[in-house]
Protein backbone atom coordinates (compact mmCIF):
# COMPACT_ATOMS: atom_id res chain seq x y z
CA UNK A 1 0.00 0.00 0.00
CA UNK A 2 1.58 3.24 -1.07
CA UNK A 3 1.99 5.96 2.20
CA UNK A 4 1.87 9.10 0.76
CA UNK A 5 2.49 10.88 4.12
CA UNK A 6 5.45 8.51 4.10
CA UNK A 7 6.36 9.21 1.02
CA UNK A 8 6.18 13.09 1.88
CA UNK A 9 8.41 12.95 5.13
CA UNK A 10 11.38 10.93 2.70
CA UNK A 11 11.49 13.72 0.69
CA UNK A 12 12.11 16.19 3.53
CA UNK A 13 14.56 14.20 4.83
CA UNK A 14 18.20 16.87 5.18
CA UNK A 15 15.89 19.64 5.72
CA UNK A 16 18.00 22.19 8.10
CA UNK A 17 16.82 25.08 10.01
CA UNK A 18 18.90 27.87 11.99
CA UNK A 19 21.19 28.67 12.60
CA UNK A 20 20.05 29.73 15.98
CA UNK A 21 22.07 31.41 18.20
CA UNK A 22 21.99 31.36 22.41
CA UNK A 23 20.32 33.85 24.17
CA UNK A 24 23.59 34.09 26.44
CA UNK A 25 26.96 33.19 26.18
CA UNK A 26 28.24 29.73 28.63
CA UNK A 27 28.55 31.70 31.72
CA UNK A 28 29.20 31.02 35.63
CA UNK A 29 25.78 32.18 37.19
CA UNK A 30 23.91 29.53 34.67
CA UNK A 31 26.47 26.64 35.68
CA UNK A 32 26.20 27.75 39.25
CA UNK A 33 22.26 27.44 38.92
CA UNK A 34 22.48 24.25 37.04
CA UNK A 35 24.22 22.17 39.51
CA UNK A 36 22.78 23.93 42.77
CA UNK A 37 19.42 22.36 41.14
CA UNK A 38 20.59 18.99 39.79
CA UNK A 39 23.19 18.72 42.89
CA UNK A 40 26.06 17.95 40.75
CA UNK A 41 29.34 18.88 42.95
CA UNK A 42 31.60 17.87 40.19
CA UNK A 43 34.44 20.48 40.93
CA UNK A 44 35.08 20.92 36.77
CA UNK A 45 31.64 23.08 37.44
CA UNK A 46 31.90 24.47 40.97
CA UNK A 47 35.36 24.78 42.16
CA UNK A 48 37.42 27.68 40.53
CA UNK A 49 40.56 26.32 42.59
CA UNK A 50 40.34 22.66 41.34
CA UNK A 51 39.30 23.82 37.58
CA UNK A 52 42.18 25.97 36.98
CA UNK A 53 44.47 23.61 37.65
CA UNK A 54 42.48 20.95 35.05
CA UNK A 55 43.14 20.67 31.48
CA UNK A 56 40.65 23.22 30.78
CA UNK A 57 42.16 25.82 33.15
CA UNK A 58 38.72 27.21 34.49
CA UNK A 59 35.43 25.83 34.99
CA UNK A 60 33.78 24.23 32.29
CA UNK A 61 29.74 24.06 31.96
CA UNK A 62 28.17 20.40 32.57
CA UNK A 63 27.95 19.19 28.95
CA UNK A 64 24.48 17.98 29.57
CA UNK A 65 23.77 21.80 29.62
CA UNK A 66 24.24 22.52 26.17
CA UNK A 67 20.53 23.05 25.42
CA UNK A 68 19.46 25.33 28.30
CA UNK A 69 21.66 27.72 26.45
CA UNK A 70 19.39 27.60 23.43
CA UNK A 71 15.82 27.40 24.45
CA UNK A 72 13.76 30.17 22.96
CA UNK A 73 13.05 32.97 25.42
CA UNK A 74 9.56 33.51 26.89
CA UNK A 75 9.73 36.92 26.26
CA UNK A 76 10.15 39.24 23.87
CA UNK A 77 7.94 37.35 20.99
CA UNK A 78 10.03 36.53 18.23
CA UNK A 79 8.32 38.64 15.88
CA UNK A 80 10.03 37.40 12.63
CA UNK A 81 9.72 34.21 13.69
CA UNK A 82 10.17 31.17 10.36
CA UNK A 83 9.08 27.43 11.94
CA UNK A 84 11.76 25.19 12.57
CA UNK A 85 12.56 21.77 10.90
CA UNK A 86 10.69 20.28 14.35
CA UNK A 87 7.81 22.93 14.31
CA UNK A 88 7.59 22.35 10.51
CA UNK A 89 6.82 18.31 10.77
CA UNK A 90 4.77 18.86 13.88
CA UNK A 91 2.34 21.57 11.48
CA UNK A 92 2.52 18.51 8.86
CA UNK A 93 1.58 15.53 11.82
CA UNK A 94 -0.96 17.51 13.10
CA UNK A 95 -2.82 18.58 9.94
CA UNK A 96 -2.58 14.86 8.64
CA UNK A 97 -4.19 13.47 11.60
CA UNK A 98 -1.36 12.52 14.03
CA UNK A 99 -1.57 15.38 16.28
CA UNK A 100 -0.10 13.39 20.31
CA UNK A 101 3.26 13.34 20.34
CA UNK A 102 5.68 11.81 22.63
CA UNK A 103 9.59 11.60 23.11
CA UNK A 104 11.00 8.43 22.95
CA UNK A 105 14.59 8.62 22.93
CA UNK A 106 17.93 11.30 22.52
CA UNK A 107 21.95 11.14 22.77
CA UNK A 108 23.74 13.50 23.17
CA UNK A 109 27.28 13.24 21.67
CA UNK A 110 30.06 15.72 22.95
CA UNK A 111 33.59 16.77 20.69
CA UNK A 112 34.27 20.06 22.57
CA UNK A 113 34.05 21.34 26.11
CA UNK A 114 31.74 24.79 26.86
CA UNK A 115 33.92 27.61 28.78
CA UNK A 116 32.59 30.77 30.02
CA UNK A 117 32.28 33.06 27.44
CA UNK A 118 31.44 30.79 24.45
CA UNK A 119 28.94 31.83 22.31
CA UNK A 120 26.63 28.65 21.05
CA UNK A 121 23.96 28.55 18.30
CA UNK A 122 22.69 25.14 16.81
CA UNK A 123 20.82 23.96 13.67
CA UNK A 124 17.96 21.70 13.78
CA UNK A 125 18.05 19.18 10.35
CA UNK A 126 15.50 16.30 9.94
CA UNK A 127 17.50 13.06 10.06
CA UNK A 128 15.03 10.34 9.25
CA UNK A 129 11.13 8.76 9.62
CA UNK A 130 9.87 5.36 10.41
CA UNK A 131 7.17 3.93 8.11
CA UNK A 132 3.62 3.74 9.99
CA UNK A 133 4.47 1.99 13.27
CA UNK A 134 1.36 0.75 15.42
CA UNK A 135 2.60 0.75 18.95
CA UNK A 136 0.69 0.48 22.74
CA UNK A 137 -0.62 4.35 22.27
CA UNK A 138 -1.44 4.84 18.63
CA UNK A 139 -0.27 4.41 15.13
CA UNK A 140 2.51 7.19 13.71
CA UNK A 141 5.72 7.46 12.85
CA UNK A 142 9.11 8.09 14.57
CA UNK A 143 10.31 11.29 13.60
CA UNK A 144 14.43 11.95 14.54
CA UNK A 145 15.85 15.40 13.77
CA UNK A 146 19.48 16.02 14.72
CA UNK A 147 20.55 19.21 16.66
CA UNK A 148 23.98 20.65 16.04
CA UNK A 149 25.79 22.65 18.59
CA UNK A 150 28.39 24.47 17.56
CA UNK A 151 30.65 27.38 19.24
CA UNK A 152 31.86 30.49 18.11
CA UNK A 153 34.84 29.10 16.26
CA UNK A 154 32.53 26.87 14.27
CA UNK A 155 33.59 24.14 16.56
CA UNK A 156 31.49 21.05 17.23
CA UNK A 157 30.23 21.07 20.58
CA UNK A 158 27.30 18.28 21.07
CA UNK A 159 25.61 16.74 17.94
CA UNK A 160 21.88 15.25 19.44
CA UNK A 161 19.38 13.14 18.15
CA UNK A 162 16.12 13.42 19.41
CA UNK A 163 13.41 11.12 18.55
CA UNK A 164 9.26 11.74 19.06
CA UNK A 165 6.72 9.57 17.74
CA UNK A 166 3.62 11.51 16.49
CA UNK A 167 0.24 9.59 16.47
CA UNK A 168 -3.16 8.98 16.63
CA UNK A 169 -4.92 6.40 19.07
CA UNK A 170 -5.88 3.68 18.29
CA UNK B 1 38.95 20.12 48.58
CA UNK B 2 40.23 16.74 47.31
CA UNK B 3 38.97 14.97 44.75
CA UNK B 4 39.58 11.63 43.46
CA UNK B 5 38.97 10.10 40.06
CA UNK B 6 38.58 6.26 38.86
CA UNK B 7 41.17 4.96 36.98
CA UNK B 8 40.86 3.00 33.64
CA UNK B 9 43.03 0.76 34.52
CA UNK B 10 41.37 -0.05 37.96
CA UNK B 11 37.77 -0.66 36.08
CA UNK B 12 36.37 -4.15 35.17
CA UNK B 13 33.51 -5.19 32.57
CA UNK B 14 31.30 -6.34 34.94
CA UNK B 15 31.78 -3.66 37.52
CA UNK B 16 28.63 -2.39 39.31
CA UNK B 17 28.55 1.09 39.69
CA UNK B 18 26.73 2.39 43.31
CA UNK B 19 23.26 2.84 43.88
CA UNK B 20 22.07 6.86 44.41
CA UNK B 21 19.04 8.03 45.03
CA UNK B 22 16.96 11.11 45.04
CA UNK B 23 14.01 12.45 46.40
CA UNK B 24 12.20 14.19 43.49
CA UNK B 25 10.00 16.73 45.30
CA UNK B 26 8.26 19.36 43.41
CA UNK B 27 10.70 22.05 44.22
CA UNK B 28 12.95 19.89 42.35
CA UNK B 29 11.17 19.91 39.45
CA UNK B 30 10.19 23.39 39.05
CA UNK B 31 13.81 24.10 39.92
CA UNK B 32 15.61 22.03 37.18
CA UNK B 33 12.95 23.03 35.27
CA UNK B 34 14.16 26.81 35.58
CA UNK B 35 17.58 26.15 35.71
CA UNK B 36 17.48 24.17 32.61
CA UNK B 37 14.85 27.19 30.89
CA UNK B 38 12.45 24.70 30.15
CA UNK B 39 9.09 27.42 31.17
CA UNK B 40 6.87 24.69 29.68
CA UNK B 41 4.21 24.64 31.55
CA UNK B 42 3.82 20.83 32.72
CA UNK B 43 6.54 21.09 34.63
CA UNK B 44 5.58 23.97 36.86
CA UNK B 45 1.48 23.99 36.32
CA UNK B 46 -0.14 21.45 38.17
CA UNK B 47 -3.77 21.82 36.21
CA UNK B 48 -1.67 22.72 33.26
CA UNK B 49 -0.24 19.54 33.42
CA UNK B 50 -3.54 17.77 34.79
CA UNK B 51 -5.13 19.21 31.42
CA UNK B 52 -2.51 17.91 29.26
CA UNK B 53 -2.88 14.16 30.48
CA UNK B 54 -0.62 13.36 33.03
CA UNK B 55 -1.53 13.34 37.25
CA UNK B 56 0.61 16.03 38.07
CA UNK B 57 4.22 18.32 36.74
CA UNK B 58 6.73 16.32 35.71
CA UNK B 59 10.74 16.38 35.35
CA UNK B 60 11.94 17.93 31.61
CA UNK B 61 13.95 16.18 29.56
CA UNK B 62 17.20 17.93 30.05
CA UNK B 63 17.20 17.11 34.20
CA UNK B 64 16.94 13.92 33.23
CA UNK B 65 20.07 14.16 31.34
CA UNK B 66 21.64 16.33 33.77
CA UNK B 67 20.64 13.86 36.59
CA UNK B 68 21.71 10.79 34.26
CA UNK B 69 25.32 13.15 33.76
CA UNK B 70 25.56 13.65 37.65
CA UNK B 71 25.25 9.58 38.29
CA UNK B 72 27.82 9.34 35.81
CA UNK B 73 30.63 11.67 36.83
CA UNK B 74 29.75 11.56 40.60
CA UNK B 75 30.71 7.74 39.91
CA UNK B 76 33.49 8.30 37.78
CA UNK B 77 35.08 11.33 39.79
CA UNK B 78 36.23 14.72 37.80
CA UNK B 79 38.83 13.43 35.35
CA UNK B 80 35.96 10.90 33.49
CA UNK B 81 34.67 12.66 30.54
CA UNK B 82 31.77 12.15 29.03
CA UNK B 83 31.62 11.42 25.24
CA UNK B 84 28.52 10.16 24.97
CA UNK B 85 24.96 9.55 26.22
CA UNK B 86 22.07 7.59 25.23
CA UNK B 87 19.05 8.03 26.22
CA UNK B 88 15.77 6.15 26.06
CA UNK B 89 12.68 7.74 28.08
CA UNK B 90 10.37 5.35 29.85
CA UNK B 91 7.46 6.91 32.75
CA UNK B 92 7.49 9.79 33.74
CA UNK B 93 9.13 11.01 37.23
CA UNK B 94 6.52 13.02 39.81
CA UNK B 95 7.19 14.74 42.47
CA UNK B 96 7.29 12.47 45.78
CA UNK B 97 8.89 9.83 42.92
CA UNK B 98 12.46 8.56 44.50
CA UNK B 99 14.90 8.17 41.30
CA UNK B 100 17.09 5.34 41.79
CA UNK B 101 20.36 4.88 39.60
CA UNK B 102 22.20 1.84 38.93
CA UNK B 103 24.78 1.00 36.56
CA UNK B 104 27.03 -1.45 35.12
CA UNK B 105 30.70 -1.50 33.09
CA UNK B 106 29.19 -3.11 30.11
CA UNK B 107 32.91 -2.89 27.72
CA UNK B 108 36.31 -1.50 28.49
CA UNK B 109 38.34 -0.64 25.41
CA UNK B 110 40.94 1.90 24.40
CA UNK B 111 40.12 4.09 20.93
CA UNK B 112 42.07 6.92 19.43
CA UNK B 113 44.74 7.12 22.33
CA UNK B 114 41.54 7.07 24.57
CA UNK B 115 40.85 4.68 27.34
CA UNK B 116 37.05 4.53 27.68
CA UNK B 117 34.36 2.47 28.78
CA UNK B 118 30.88 1.89 28.11
CA UNK B 119 28.28 2.04 31.16
CA UNK B 120 24.93 0.45 31.05
CA UNK B 121 22.71 2.64 33.49
CA UNK B 122 19.14 2.82 34.24
CA UNK B 123 17.27 5.88 36.48
CA UNK B 124 14.23 3.67 38.07
CA UNK B 125 11.56 5.45 40.07
CA UNK B 126 10.84 3.57 43.37
CA UNK B 127 6.46 3.60 42.27
CA UNK B 128 6.29 3.37 38.51
CA UNK B 129 9.51 1.38 36.92
CA UNK B 130 11.87 2.79 34.77
CA UNK B 131 12.09 6.43 34.01
CA UNK B 132 15.46 6.26 31.58
CA UNK B 133 17.83 3.90 30.68
CA UNK B 134 20.65 3.60 28.06
CA UNK B 135 24.36 3.48 27.60
CA UNK B 136 26.94 6.13 28.14
CA UNK B 137 30.83 6.19 26.83
CA UNK B 138 33.13 8.01 29.45
CA UNK B 139 37.04 8.42 29.10
CA UNK B 140 38.76 7.87 32.36
CA UNK B 141 42.41 8.58 33.30
CA UNK B 142 44.80 5.83 32.42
Amino acid sequence: MSDELYDKLQSMIGQVTGPYPANDEVNAPMIRHWCEAMQDGNPLYTDEEYAKNSKYGGIIAPPQMVQAYTVPCLWPADEDKVLNTLEILTELMDGSGFPYVVATTTSHEYFTPMLPGDKLSYTLEFASASPLKKTGLGQGYFLTVLYTYKNQNDEVVCKQPFTIFKFKLN
Amino acid sequence: MEYTSIKWGAVNEGDALPEKSREITRTTVVSTAIATRDFQDVHHDHEAAKKSGTKDIFLNILTTGGLIGKYLTDWSGPEGELKKVDIKLAMPCYPGDTLVGTGSVMKKYEENGQHLVEIGYQMATASGGPHAMGTAILALPE
